[in-house]
């Protein structure tokens, strides 16, 4: 598989009904489940399919993703050969925002030209799955398609294209004269001659495309059969380590149906929540239906209930926050949150 | 190769036997600490945390799962160009294995190693001991009495100084008497088995100790006496703070109790002194609708559906429904059913606990759960 599949992951997508979460960072670096960046999905994806080449193609606010990935480590990608590779986006503002757009990979063609590997998988970077990619490309050899896109269980595309790194390259090339500028383009066109087809996938996927679904999603974690479906031991979502100490849970604190990651340490009650890395939790304070991300720190005696607080977030004693699951309370990064503010 | 000002070598060969089973397959160093590390985590961590990135680890007994643990030190930052962490395993020169017979002889048997690096210093310590220490600290120590020698000493309770290498020492702190395990200790300042040595003292004295047929060629027994003997300058340097020399199976579930208590001395969330370790990168922990979890340290990829009171689980631990884990200590990977009942216990790693088992101690005195205790309780059929 290493010298056979390419990984593609366009990380130049935005959406604006992230907004809130997304002014110091893109989409890709978005934190999810606790510890994970909503690329490590896909990027442990490729890496646990054998996958031993990847190209990450980011734009704009770029700087907490490339923290995140680094050399590319914490997923065995800081290779001699192949590895992880990173280009960030020459064209400022571009008219598209489609995945696998043909300007972007063209600015880099050079990456395709060395690499040896027959086929490529181009995929968007928000997608929550845990899928192995080698029986899908088994199915597009099999099926002698062109170019394969893979759908979720409703036949809704998943933004997953496979197809052969020559005709990938053929249609960079040719993109003035086609007029295809991204492989959406070329698998809602009929008229070019090449074979498209459809393979579904009949796992659990997640596009995260709004707040209310970052949340919904995020809530959904809670359910066993999810979360078992999302963290298999033989296939596991890999993330950038911290040193963080095991979470502690202090005499009188309370928690029940909840994900804690680690280094917290709690002296409230947590409830249907998921915490992220470092989150310090007083005493008397009580957390319903939230998402607190990294290193946040809620004082004693306050109230959340259906709350994203972003990372480094500062809540003062005695602050109570309510927001509802349509509309959760969204908490800016870095901020600090006063009892007086809201009443 | 570049000189190090200071290099430092870790004893850990360490067999622990009083830790009964636990070092049945693996090295006292390795032994699990605190729901995520292994005890040379600490002396690792204040290397680095102390700027000492130069670090020879001397292995002999059960040394597999200690070496690919090690590796090559990136855990700690070691993973360096110049020195970083080398693992020192005993070898064989022309016609015999030289086995490690005494703390002397190990360091003794790698003087190539230090050479290299024409060090100014040399700094031994133990992977046995579970404490966060600035070894820069006690260097500058070292330099500023112009000591040969200079030994980390800790205040252990009177009752227990029987038990330790008691050193006394003149209002100065030079060391004027050194008496391993006295009957009558003079006082209560106990050696932690932490040296810095000038390096050409060091390399002098072990050369004359390894001639000496009669030696046990220990640093405490043999080359610490001899040094006294001969009029060396060796001073104390006292430590305060927490030091655990976890040997027993009583001490080693103390200890990890201790990281339950709220002022727990041992601060692991000390952002300034991480302690490092091989992050096993599982998902967060899940803490399910029907878990109770009262006052424990528990780390991620766990999946608690029972009660955990009290108690330091390690990754990847599942409880099931209905369980009660109580004033326990619950290794990596071990996997507990439902409706048992687990009270002052240590589980060690990747064991399966039967549903319904029972395990609680009648005489206080902490069980270290086995594979062979449990195939006795269920025979297989």
């Amino acid at each position: 598989m290493k010298r056979k599949l390419l990984g593609i992951i366009d990380a130049t997508t935005y959406h604006e009904d992230l907004e809130d979460l997304l002014t110091h960072r893109s989409l890709a670096a978005l934190p999810f489940a606790g510890r994970f960046r909503i690329i490590d999905f896909v990027l442990s994806n490729m890496v646990n399919s054998g996958i031993g080449s990847v190209a990450i193609f980011p734009k704009m606010q770029y700087r907490s993703l490339m923290d995140h990935l680094g050399s590319g480590k914490n997923w065995g990608l800081n290779r001699k050969r192949d590895g992880l590779f990173f280009f960030p986006s020459a064209i400022v503002d571009s008219e598209y925002n489609r995945i696998g757009s043909f300007d972007l990979f063209a600015a880099n063609m050079d990456y395709f030209y060395r690499s040896t590997q027959e086929y490529a998988i181009i995929s968007n970077c928000f997608t929550v799955f845990n899928i192995d990619f080698a029986p899908i490309l088994d199915w597009h050899i099999r099926s002698g398609c062109d170019i394969t896109e893979v759908r979720r269980q409703d036949g809704s595309s998943l933004e997953l294209y496979l197809l052969k790194t020559s005709l990938l390259l053929n249609l960079i090339e040719t993109r003035d004269q086609t007029g295809y500028s991204c492989m959406r383009d070329v698998v809602h066109d009929m008229y070019h001659g090449h074979s498209i087809c459809h393979y579904d996938y009949q796992g659990y996927a997640v596009m995260i495309d709004s707040i209310k679904d970052y949340f919904s999603t995020s809530m959904n974690l809670l359910k066993p059969e999810v979360w078992k479906n999302l963290f298999l031991p033989e296939q596991p979502i890999l993330t950038k380590v911290k040193d963080e100490p095991p979470t502690k849970y202090v005499k009188g604190s309370f928690v029940k149906n909840a994900m804690i990651a680690n280094g917290c340490l709690i002296r409230g009650a947590v409830e249907n929540s998921i915490v992220s890395r470092g989150v310090k939790i007083g005493k008397g304070t009580v957390l319903k239906n939230c998402i607190i991300m990294q290193k946040c720190q809620i004082e004693d005696n306050c109230y959340l209930d259906s709350v994203i607080l972003d990372k480094d977030v500062k809540v003062e004693a005695g602050t109570s926050l309510i927001g509802t699951a349509q509309a959760p309370y969204v908490v800016q990064k870095g901020t600090k949150q006063g009892a007086l503010m809201n009443s | 190769m570049v000189k190090k000002k200071c290099v430092a070598c870790i004893l850990a060969g360490g067999k622990g036997s009083r830790l009964n089973d636990l070092t049945k397959d693996l090295a006292k160093p390795a032994v699990p600490f605190g729901g995520k590390y292994r005890i040379i985590d600490f002396t690792l961590s204040n290397c680095t945390n102390s700027g000492i990135d130069t670090v020879g680890v001397l292995t002999q007994y059960q040394p597999l799962l200690l070496n690919s643990y090690i590796g090559i030190g990136s855990a700690w930052d070691l993973d360096l160009k110049d020195g970083g962490v080398t693992v020192l395993p005993p070898y064989s020169e022309s016609s015999e294995v030289k086995w490690y017979t005494g703390t002397a002889s190990a360091i003794f048997q790698n003087l190539n190693y230090l050479k290299q690096y024409q060090p100014d210093y040399v700094l031994i310590l133990s992977g046995d001991h579970i404490y966060k220490m600035n070894y820069e600290n006690m260097l500058e120590y070292h330099k500023e009495k112009d000591a040969d020698v200079t030994i980390s000493l800790i205040e252990v309770p009177w009752e227990e100084a029987t038990r330790f290498g008691i050193m006394n020492t003149d209002k100065d702190m030079r060391i004027i008497e050194f008496e391993e395990k006295p009957a009558n200790p003079k006082n209560n300042l106990a050696s932690m088995g932490i040296y810095i040595f000038s390096w050409n003292i060091l390399k002098e004295y072990l050369e004359i100790d390894a001639e000496n047929p009669d030696s046990s060629h220990d640093f405490g027994k043999d080359i610490i006496p001899l040094l006294l003997e001969t009029q060396k300058k060796l001073f104390a340097y006292p430590f305060k703070g927490y030091w655990k020399d976890v040997g027993t199976i009583q001490s080693l579930w103390e200890a990890n109790m201790d990281l339950l208590k709220e002022d727990c001395e041992l601060d692991l969330f000390d952002d300034k002194w991480k302690v490092y370790s091989v992050n096993p990168n599982r998902p967060p922990q899940y803490i399910s609708p029907d878990a109770i979890i009262k006052e424990s340290v528990i780390n991620e990829g766990c999946t608690v559906d029972g009660e955990i009171d009290h108690s330091v689980l390690f990754h990847g631990v599942s409880i099931g429904k209905d369980s009660v884990v109580k004033d326990s200590v619950v290794m990596p990977d071990v996997m507990i059913g439902t409706g048992c009942f687990i009270e002052k216990a240590i589980v060690p790693c990747d064991l399966t606990i039967p549903d319904g088992t029972v395990i609680r101690s009648f005489d206080n005195e902490i069980i270290l759960v086995t594979k062979e205790m449990l195939d006795g309780l269920y025979p297989a059929y």
